[in-house]
């Protein structure tokens, strides 16, 4: 049979973000697949060397346009594990708020590319209905839908007021019935299961050799999460579970997002019921005295790595960011091989790619 | 096993006394080995139970470059390598790691590390006719003189 090579991407409707597929086709049967990265390459590291600490939490944000709050979270405390700053209690929790909206938020967005790529448009409509909650949520609290700039080097820099809590009670209500009601329809959806079952399937082996992490790794059964296994902010006072399944194929990534999304809410319905009062944040000085740190946390997509060195100046010496997308963008290649050309769109979704970070 | 731990056995199999190893924020554990010994102590990492490389840092510090192979199980572990300015060369750990292509790929065309042994040493984020240096090199500045399009951007001035 004659090979075919097919160019997917940078740009094609199949994909939200630039990227590059080249995928070698023997009739319908994936042989080979070639990924190219770069097209949105900014060069944040780079530029980060050049701005001021404070600069580069703007800087940082603009990384992804997804997961913005989480990595300003990652690199502010950083800074202030440099600084040796203590955030206060109100500060923390209004971070991990937002970090579990974020969660929500990205989660659902994801589902519905899922289901748009798979042909199955009512559930993108309810699932990207549904993810308008949140960002209206986040918009009332920090004024932005997608980009927050909440967070300062000591703290964040909004407060909730009586009117947000009461908003959120009634929205997280809303949201966890419908999400409940989602989880409900795909489980036993038969369309949805002969789309998503049995392709794209990634073994516990090749998780723990390609460094996999986040919702992929989980999916293969890997139970690692960092808010519990190495916790910042203050997500040691919160009680969670961590949903991990075995299949390790594209169903078990999707049941696994949503259950996520449940954990979510519920963790958001703990922060506001146990609020502390106080200040927000404390003032932090300008100068950061020499050093080095490494701070992960807990993306939607999986741990998000940072590295901060200082050399006692405005600006910092090297920051290195490292995103889940890298992770689990190595890993595609051999997914795809052997598959059907038509379930290409589903394992590509189905990994929950974020080129923007992945690129910086 | 914890990092911790690991250190400790990791330090005993290289032969290290206990000044290379130093704490760092968050849990981690950074231990400065020669650069000959790096597979050694890759393999010693992977057999006490710590299998995940959460990155692979470069930098350039005092002319010379540091490679930090950072490790992580519920705790920190951290890698330190120096390289010589002159001559970057180090053998790549892709082979133990499969999943370091990437972090290798990456820190060989931003800082112009040579990592033997690299199963796929293509560019990964600059574009194929890229002509500007190593743009992450601290007295490099990247030019973008020579890039595709450029010329375009000069017509269109000019006219």
């Amino acid at each position: 049979m004659s090979k075919i090579t097919v160019p997917i991407g940078p740009q094609h409707p199949l994909l939200k973000e630039p990227l590059s597929f080249l995928v070698s086709l023997e009739g319908e049967k994936v042989t080979d697949s070639v990924l190219r990265l770069g097209y949105v390459h900014r060069g944040i590291e780079k530029l980060a060397e050049q701005r001021t600490y404070i600069q580069n939490i703007y800087l940082i944000e603009r990384i992804c346009g997804i997961c913005s709050h989480i990595h300003s979270t990652t690199y502010c405390q950083s800074v202030e594990a440099l600084l040796k700053l203590k955030v206060p209690k109100r500060g923390l929790y209004i971070r991990m708020l937002l970090c579990e909206l974020e969660r929500i938020h990205s989660h659902l967005l994801w589902l519905g590319v899922l289901a748009k790529n798979i042909g199955l448009n009512t559930l993108f409509m309810y699932a990207w209905r549904d993810r308008e909650i949140v960002l209206n949520i986040m918009e009332e609290i920090s004024g932005g839908r997608v980009s927050h700039s909440v967070n300062v080097i000591g703290g964040v820099q909004v407060n909730l007021t009586e009117n947000h809590l009461s908003l959120l009670q009634q929205n997280l209500q809303k949201l966890n019935t419908r999400v409940k009601e989602i989880l409900r329809s795909i489980e036993n959806d038969r369309s949805f299961q002969a789309r998503t079952q049995k392709i794209g399937h990634l073994s516990l082996e090749d998780i723990k050799r390609y460094c996999v992490v986040g919702p992929v790794a989980r999916a293969s059964g890997l139970d690692i999460d960092i808010r519990r296994d190495a916790p910042y902010a203050a997500y040691d006072e919160l009680t969670f579970e961590v949903p991990v399944m075995t299949e390790g194929d594209v169903w078990a990534r999707s049941i696994l997002r949503v259950l996520e999304t449940l954990q979510a809410i519920r963790l958001c319905v703990q922060i506001i019921n146990n609020l502390p009062d106080g200040p927000v944040s404390i003032p932090a000085p300008r100068r950061v005295p020499a050093g080095e740190v490494v701070s992960r946390a807990e993306a939607p997509r999986g741990e998000v790595f940072y590295y901060v060195r200082s050399d006692g100046s405005q600006n910092p010496a090297r920051l290195k960011v490292r995103t889940p997308t890298l992770t689990t963008l190595i890993t595609l290649p051999g997914q795809l091989k052997n598959m059907q050309l038509a379930d290409v769109s589903a394992i590509i979704a189905g990994v929950d790619l974020c080129i923007a970070c992945g690129d910086r | 096993m914890n990092t911790e731990k690991a250190a400790i056995e990791l330090r005993d199999v290289l032969n290290l006394d206990k000044s290379t190893t130093k704490q760092i924020p968050f849990n981690e554990v950074e231990i400065s080995i020669p650069k000959q010994q790096l597979l050694l102590a890759v393999k010693t990492i992977l057999k006490s139970g710590i299998w995940h490389l959460s990155a692979i840092t470069c930098q350039q510090l005092e002319d010379d470059f540091i490679l930090l192979y950072h490790f992580w199980k519920s705790g920190g572990l951290t890698l330190q390598i120096r390289l010589d300015e002159k001559k970057p060369q180090v053998d790549s750990i892709c082979p133990l790691i499969p999943g370091a292509e990437y972090y290798e790929r990456e820190a060989r065309e931003m800082f112009g590390i040579e990592f033997l042994g690299l199963p796929n040493p293509v560019p990964l984020l600059l574009p194929d006719d890229w002509q500007g240096g190593y743009p992450m090199r601290k007295k490099e500045q990247p030019s973008y003189d020579k890039t595709e399009g450029d010329d375009l951007l000069e017509k269109g001035k000019s006219s």
